[in-house]
């Protein structure tokens, strides 16, 4: 017996051997290809949340601080919109706002977006911010909000900066340890209900009529039930909840 | 062997088989992203990090399944023995693409925070008392602890020193590590990816586990060989091709493979003191015993690997009674020398 006819590492490889192996190698790479491509498109569509990380622009507005920091501003689309402020990383702004709630302001940021929801990541540093020059249109004032009704939603809670497009996907289990995290270090929370007809709503969420605690961090990302009062402001849904009345289902 | 240790013996081989590895491994990735954003409707793709979590982690659980049919692939059919060969290389890239796989997760998931992300990773959802929000991120992170274990004793150095009982005792963990991936996916990513594609890879991958694991182990078993008088039946000599062994199993104790060389009959342990692999379906390579996975080699007088390789197995004593071949039942200690018998007498 010879080491022609018996594969040893070290040794010259057999024939048979070889041929074998050339043959395993180029199915594996076809295989390789093959299965990653059947898994990549078997992935279910994420959303059309867009972050513009590199475009920072000026938005002119009025700002608020409650319930969470908040801008009325047309520089989004022309229209009145009002876009949450948030920071460039997991956090939110509401310390860095100071005294500047209520009045007429620039503020500097990247632009995140998904359809009609719209955040601002504000610029690091203190000139993400300053009075506006001169007088703003007071239609952009913040509107008293519209009561519209208690309500039962079924949903899923999530961090608004990721669902509007920081990340893709911003939802779902996967993200829930994101989300938490986001919502923990200041990122305005919101539920996204969809009912029995397919129609989906992002609604912000609040408790007593202010920004939520850490109460919620437990039911982020789970499918969940919640009852409480609708309001509408301007072209923002609120839904104001006690962290008791959130049910897994 | 053990006279000496580098971080890798490179040899031919080798750099063959590392080569389509990593070209499997970049096919594969390339061929992810490129096919997620080529699927997704226009606008709708994931983030190009979150293409790469999902990248590197689904790659991690193929390649883990991979190593762990191979074992028993080469003991249904030897052509599969070229891939068991450098297995531990292919064990080792695993490793390092779940570690990507990790750091991507950690970094985009639970960096940016206020939490230390380490801290994130098990606080972020507390739910351990629930079955569908357990937070699979902790299984995940045991099952790379105990890959990065094997992957750091992988080397011949902790093999030799940790001794051939405990090495594989340590690195059969990698069947708890596979457990806890498939429980790490169920609990996360099906959780949100509910297309019935990922639940059936997911169970075929763990049926050829299980399934070929089974398969191997039939192929490889052997029933007990009764003894009269402390010596087991081997067989007509004739029947044992030259160079090549019979293996047969006491009631207690090592197989013992019985090897052909010329006229003379030896045998020998089966378990070769590397890893364990089956002497007996090996065969005699310039009058050596040459294991069939790593080309481990003892010589057939006194079962010591030649200069300078230190390597003992135990020998045993045969005889020939009237053409068939028995074998004593009791082990030499391991390096004594164990004069053959012979079929024919010498002209």
């Amino acid at each position: 017996m010879s080491k022609k006819d018996f594969f040893i590492g070290w040794a010259e490889m057999p024939d048979a051997d070889r041929r074998f192996f050339l043959k395993a190698g180029a199915g594996l790479l076809i295989g390789a290809a093959g299965v990653a491509g059947f898994v990549a498109a078997s992935q279910r569509p994420v959303g059309r949340g867009t972050w513009d990380l590199a475009t920072f622009k000026a938005f002119t507005g009025i700002v608020t601080a409650s319930p969470y920091p908040m801008l009325r501003t047309r520089d989004i689309d022309g229209q009145v919109r009002t876009a949450l402020l948030v920071c460039q990383t997991k956090c939110g702004v509401d310390l860095r706002l100071q005294n500047m709630a209520g009045k007429a302001v620039v503020i500097n940021g990247s632009l995140i977006q998904r359809v009609d929801h719209a955040s601002i990541a504000v610029a690091d540093g203190p000139e993400w911010i300053r009075e506006a020059d001169a007088p703003v249109d007071p239609a952009l004032a913040f509107p008293t909000p519209e009561p519209l009704g208690e309500i039962t939603l079924a949903g899923e809670i999530l961090d608004s900066k990721c669902w509007f497009g920081a990340m893709r996907p911003g939802e779902g289990k996967v993200h829930k340890a994101c989300a938490s995290l986001c919502i923990r270090s200041g990122i305005p929370p919101a539920f996204f209900a969809r009912d029995a007809r397919d129609n989906a709503a992002l609604l912000v969420m609040t408790e007593n009529g202010g920004r939520f605690g850490e109460s919620l961090l437990a039911h982020v990302a789970d499918p969940v039930e919640v009852t409480g009062a609708v309001s509408r402001a301007g072209n923002v849904l609120l839904l104001d909840v006690s962290a008791d009345s959130v049910r897994r289902v | 062997m053990t006279h000496g240790y580098r971080a890798v013996s490179w040899m031919p081989f080798k750099k063959r088989y590392d080569f389509w590895v990593v070209g499997g491994i970049l096919t594969y990735i390339v061929s992810f992203v490129i096919a997620t954003i080529a699927t997704q409707p226009d606008g709708e793709s994931l983030t190009e990090l979150q293409i790469l979590i999902r990248a590197t982690g689904t790659l991690a659980f193929l390649m883990l399944s991979f190593v762990l049919v191979i074992g028993p692939l080469a003991r249904i059919t030897p052509r599969f023995r070229p891939l068991l060969f450098n297995r531990r290389h292919l064990g080792v890239a695993t490793f390092v693409i779940a570690l990507v796989h990790a750091a991507l997760v950690i970094l985009w998931y639970h960096g940016f925070g206020t939490l230390n992300p380490f801290v994130s990773l098990f606080a972020s959802n507390p739910n351990y008392d629930a079955l569908a929000g357990f937070p699979f991120e902790s299984l995940g992170v045991l099952a790379l602890t105990i890959m990065f274990l094997m992957a750091a004793t992988s080397h011949d150095f902790w093999n030799a020193n940790l001794g051939p009982g405990l090495w594989k005792a340590l690195h059969m963990g990698v069947y708890l590590a596979f457990a806890l991936v498939v429980a790490h996916i169920a609990l996360g990513a099906l959780q949100f990816e509910k297309h019935v594609a990922y639940t059936v890879l997911l169970i075929v991958a763990v049926l050829a586990v299980v399934g070929l694991q089974f398969a191997g182990v039939l192929a490889s078993r052997r029933p007990v060989d009764a003894a009269a008088d402390g010596w087991l039946s081997v067989g007509e000599g004739a029947e044992i091709d030259d160079g090549t062994a019979v293996i047969v199993r006491p009631a207690e104790g090592e197989a013992i493979a019985v090897f052909r060389h010329g006229e003379e009959i030896y045998a020998v342990s089966n378990v070769c003191r590397h890893q364990a692999g089956p002497l007996g379906e090996g065969r005699i390579v310039d009058g050596c015993i040459t294991c069939p996975w790593h080309g481990f080699q003892y010589r057939m007088a006194d079962g010591t690997s030649p200069p300078p390789y230190t390597e003992k197995i135990a020998t045993y004593a045969t005889r020939i009674v009237e053409g068939r071949v028995e074998v004593s039942a009791m082990p030499n200690a391991p390096g004594t020398p164990q004069a053959p018998s012979r079929l024919r007498s010498a002209p």
